[in-house]
């Protein structure tokens, strides 16, 4: 039942750019299919590891950062006078260096996330994101600062004996946000299922009881904290290659707030919650704009936030998955709904 | 997950029935400007100079027998938004011509999208150099990049007897480039250049720079960013008791809030500015001054805005301008006619030179720029 | 070593106003356990009561400060009313999204009805600074300073020597026990989130005719109060004012004698250093709020 929601729900999506032609839409729908794969990585430490990231737009940024400055090439000085040049590469490099360099930030923070936890980790996350987005904005001679990377390529898919294929169009583009957020969809889902998920989902409701049943949490945080800063990574390598200009704007407090919105809203610890709140947060203000003022437009948006928590507190697929139960076993659904949903049994 | 796919489809409908409806007995005229978020005060500013000047051309019987419509879409202060925003205006509003989008990144985020749809784009307020150097055939700027405004702040400085100056700019395309281009080019005339300091966007307190540069051996600060930061320095620079004589850049300062807010702390300090609302005969075109202000007060919209409203105003008149050059409402016509117009500006003549790659240039006009004084809570051209 | 000294004054000056931003922050994230994106607003909505009382009223400004507190303390009390006591149990996460919701539409109608453009407040003190040898400092910000210092003070007296400030402690420490002994539980969360927010619209009320108020001053205001409870630690009235001064002492050194450019790093490289040493704050005391 749960696959075929899943498979049908991919499927539709898959048909969009065939009846939807409006390239103004399907930007929206891009765009905002890259938030909802750095929303998905987000629920990944949120939802199933319980430690909230509100810096997590520093690994989007940095695989952003990474990616461009693979594909523009750079050249700075090191101390001692040397120069570091690096030549342009193809940007499908760029997009495995932004994975693989957001991963090891992520191993670094997760190593913090075992010290520090709840509140703190909050912050610890907040002025990592910060300290990031003051070396982007203030080291010019790598990443030009305030001056923006311009005239970044678009991302190329090498075909073999085929030259390669440059990805320009929209409808490319979204074929490409689909495949990677797929991709990240199932590796999120394999991982939770996973022995190393149900130790996940034991250290988040019983850390006391995870450790003595043998979780080595330090391992399982660490863990969680590299897949999901890599994801994120992969995210803000596409923004880069889409968007075309990063400047350091991009590790704006907003970013973290939309994707935490997406993953509280749709549901943290649901496979599916960042894809449902992230279409309905990303396309709410598609949808306000042509009807109210600017102003009216972030009222409502904030307004249709605390209405969707009033009435369905624990996010919208557990809130209605509970319901779904309720009703048809007529009994109420005591069991988690995160964990009824995915079908992992509570405890490692 | 059904439920929310459900609803993708609904909002698309919707678009297309308040976005697509449009009649096609107007010329469309695409403004991308950031009416929330940081930049919120200040592009509304522009969006109501633009007003201003499609209903005086209105008023006047309209372009090519057409009325001139403006749609405009705010970017809230996010360079992803900007590039959605002339998305719209250009695939759904089906705009042939832009104008936009106030900051740099702002603007840079548009750009590829003009490359793709090949339309045009008047760049009013935006600074950063490389808008028109990176080979953006689409741009058309007529704001000063910082270059322009150090050259054309290099006659007036062998008058100042500068000896050595400080920096205090906004951590930004805009700030930064002024200290580079305002340094190379003093540094040609022998002036001595000592501390470069930032400060965040949004950063209220300037206490520390300010303290620093206090203690520096420069006689003269020159400082770089939007009205609100201005007026915080020269309040906390009275603060400290710091004397040496500022001299501000980049042509937003809005001098009268400066006064209104800072009171006695600003007098004295000077700075260079494109466009003097308060000597309508001393601009290149004291007729179209006199009637923008006397409309911008009829509004009732705080004269203190004049400074930055004036760029949509001349904005949108550059881009009729072309439309009517062009004879018909189609971008690449348009585009080609902006390299053929003479506006009449409130700040000098609009008449776009080649910048950028061959091949591929961009449009940049040259605009006045001229330096002004505080005195007794007034502002006053500086005598040289 | 003048600019040093100058530098010193400004830590005292800056560090008085993180601190109150903080005490408000650490009561309401320590008893109720809020991660509370309002109080970055409640600033924000603190200064345009002084704007509304003082230049647009035309009245004193002395008699707009306690206006401005009282404005906060109601405007605190609706919200944990009307989004607070609905989901109370419920998730941490969602209550802070609820606040996120809060924050967006409160700045936004703050945009709406009063513009983006800056407004500024006259203060009734003389222009020419306080200066002491090779020092200077403004009259207000010596007045927001002792004001500052004296509703610290007021806040400790009020948790420490009262009984709702002994019944707020005792919430804090345990709840249930707490309302097993009769402490009305609705009552204090209701208090807590009203004298937070009444610091916090205090701090822009203070703070408002020192800077420029627009809608978004509180953002980078409740950045830093969540920086300074932090390293202060949760619920502690003497450890975010302690962090306040800290916080200030790092942003001034740091743009003085490292660069400008990196002078908000600063206070955020020290809060990771001091949170990798110390994982709860500098003055860790969980079990306690005062």
């Amino acid at each position: 039942m749960k696959a075929a929601i899943t498979v049908l729900a991919v499927a539709a999506l898959a048909t969009v750019p065939l009846w939807l032609r409006d390239p103004y839409l399907l930007n929206a729908l891009i765009t905002t299919g890259i938030f909802i794969i750095g929303a998905m990585s987000l629920n990944l430490l949120l939802g199933f590891t319980g430690q909230l990231s509100l810096g997590h737009i520093a690994f989007f940024g940095i695989g952003a950062y990474v990616s461009a400055l693979t594909s523009l090439g750079f050249d700075i000085g090191l101390p001692g006078g040397a120069r570091l040049v690096h030549e342009p590469w193809p940007p499908i490099v760029g997009l495995a260096l932004a994975i693989l360099v957001a991963g090891l930030c992520g191993y670094f923070v997760g190593l913090l996330s075992f010290r520090v936890r709840g509140a703190y980790f909050v912050i610890v996350t907040i002025s990592f994101a910060e300290v990031v987005r003051l070396v982007a904005l203030n080291w010019v001679e790598l990443t030009q600062g305030p001056l923006a990377l311009t005239n970044i390529p678009s991302i190329a898919l090498p075909l073999a004996g085929f030259g390669e294929l440059t990805l320009r169009t929209k409808l490319q583009n979204y074929y490409l946000v689909l495949v990677v957020g797929l991709v990240a969809y199932l590796l999120i889902a394999r991982l939770v299922h996973s022995h190393f998920g149900r130790a996940m989902r034991g250290l988040m409701e019983n850390e006391t009881l995870a450790v003595s049943v043998g979780i080595d949490v330090t391992k399982t945080l660490t863990l969680a904290a590299v897949i999901s800063a890599a994801i994120a990574g992969a995210a803000g390598s596409l923004y880069a290659h889409y968007i075309r200009i990063i400047d350091p704007e991009v590790f704006a407090f907003i970013n973290t707030v939309t994707m935490v919105i997406m993953v509280i809203s749709g549901g943290k610890g649901s496979l599916s919650g960042p894809g449902v709140g992230g279409l309905i947060f990303g396309l709410l203000p598609v949808a306000l704009r042509p009807i109210m003022a600017p102003e009216a437009q972030w009222i409502a948006y904030g307004g249709v936030l605390m209405a969707i928590l009033f009435v369905l507190p624990r996010g919208i697929v557990p809130s209605l998955a509970q319901r779904l139960v309720r009703r048809r076993s007529g009994a109420a659904a005591l069991a988690p709904v995160a964990l009824a949903e995915t079908g992992v049994k509570k405890g490692a | 997950m059904t439920r929310a796919l459900g609803l993708v489809p609904a909002m698309a409908v919707a678009t297309a029935l308040f976005g697509g409806a449009a009649a096609a007995q107007t010329i469309k005229i695409g403004v991308n400007e950031p009416l929330t978020g940081a930049f919120a005060a200040s592009g509304t500013y522009v969006v109501n100079g633009a007003k201003i000047a499609a209903d005086e051309i209105n008023a006047k019987g309209g372009i090519l027998g057409k009325k001139i419509e403006l749609v405009i879409e705010d970017n809230k202060s996010n360079p992803t938004e900007a590039a959605a925003v002339a998305e719209k205006l250009i695939t759904s509003d089906k705009v042939p011509v832009l104008m936009g989008a106030w900051g740099s990144s702002l603007t840079l985020a548009v750009m590829p999208k003009l490359m793709e749809y090949e339309t045009a784009m008047v760049v009013e307020t935006s600074s950063s150099g490389k808008i028109t150097t990176t080979g953006n055939p689409f741009i058309f700027r007529i704001s000063p990049p910082s270059a322009v405004e150090a050259a054309a702040f290099k006659g007036i400085v062998d008058k100042l007897a500068l000896k050595k100056v400080d920096f205090l700019v906004i951590n930004n395309d805009w700030g930064r480039g002024t200290a580079e281009d305002f340094s190379k080019m003093m540094k040609d005339k022998g002036i001595g250049i000592g501390l470069v300091e930032t400060m965040d966007q949004g950063a209220q307190d300037m206490s520390a720079q300010l303290s620093k540069i206090k203690s520096s051996d420069s006689e003269t600060v020159i400082v770089t960013t939007a009205v609100d930061q201005l007026t915080l320095i020269f309040k906390q620079a009275a603060a400290l008791g710091l004397k040496k004589r500022i001299i501000t850049t980049g042509g937003s300062q809005n001098p009268d809030q400066i006064i209104a807010q800072a009171g006695a702390a600003a007098n004295g300090t000077m700075h260079l500015t494109t466009f003097l609302p308060w000597f309508p005969d001393k601009t290149p075109n004291p007729e179209a001054t006199n009637y923008f202000i006397s409309e911008w007060k009829k509004r009732g919209f705080e004269f203190a805005g004049c400074t930055e409203s004036f760029r949509g105003y001349d904005g949108i008149r550059t881009a009729a301008a072309a439309i009517e050059k062009a004879g018909k409402a189609e971008p690449a016509a348009i585009k080609a006619a902006f390299w053929d117009i003479d506006v009449k500006g409130l700040n000098g003549d609009i008449v776009f030179r080649k910048s950028g790659p061959e091949g591929k240039e961009s449009g940049q006009s040259q605009p006045n720029v001229y330096l002004i004084e505080i005195n007794d809570g007034k502002v006053a051209m500086k005598a040289l | 070593m003048n600019e040093f000294l100058q530098h010193l004054v400004n830590m005292l000056v800056l560090g008085g106003t993180y601190a109150l931003l903080g005490i408000g922050l650490t009561l309401i994230f320590g008893i109720m356990n809020v991660v509370n994106f309002t109080h970055g607003v409640l600033y924000t909505f603190g200064a345009y009561v002084m704007f509304i009382v003082v230049q647009q009223l035309g009245l004193n400004f002395f008699l707009a400060l306690p206006v401005a507190v009282l404005a906060g303390w109601l405007l605190g009390a609706a919200i944990e009313l009307t989004l607070l006591r609905p989901l109370r149990g419920s998730d941490i996460d969602t209550t802070m999204l609820v606040m996120i919701g809060a924050w967006i539409a409160m700045q936004s109608g703050t945009l709406w009805i009063w513009g983006g453009v800056a407004k500024s407040v006259a203060a009734p003190f003389p222009e020419a600074p306080l200066v002491l040898g090779p020092v200077s400092v403004s009259w207000l910000r010596l007045f927001v300073l002792a004001a500052a210092a004296l509703l610290i003070l007021v806040t400790y007296l009020l948790i420490n020597r009262t009984s709702l400030g002994r019944a707020m402690r005792a919430t804090f420490q345990d709840q249930d026990t707490a309302s097993l002994m009769g402490v009305n539980v609705d009552l204090i969360y209701t208090s807590t989130f009203a004298i937070g927010s009444s610091l916090a619209a205090a701090a822009g009320a203070l703070l408002g005719p020192v800077y420029v108020i627009f809608p978004q001053m509180g953002d980078l205001a409740a950045v830093k109060a969540f920086a300074i409870v932090i390293l202060g630690g949760l619920g502690n009235i003497t450890g975010a004012v302690v962090g306040g001064f800290i916080l200030a002492l790092a942003e001034e050194l740091g743009a003085g004698y490292v660069s400008s450019g990196y002078r908000d790093a600063m206070g955020f490289l020290i809060i990771i250093a001091v949170l990798i040493f110390r994982p709860t704050g500098l003055f860790a005391r969980a079990e306690r709020v005062g």
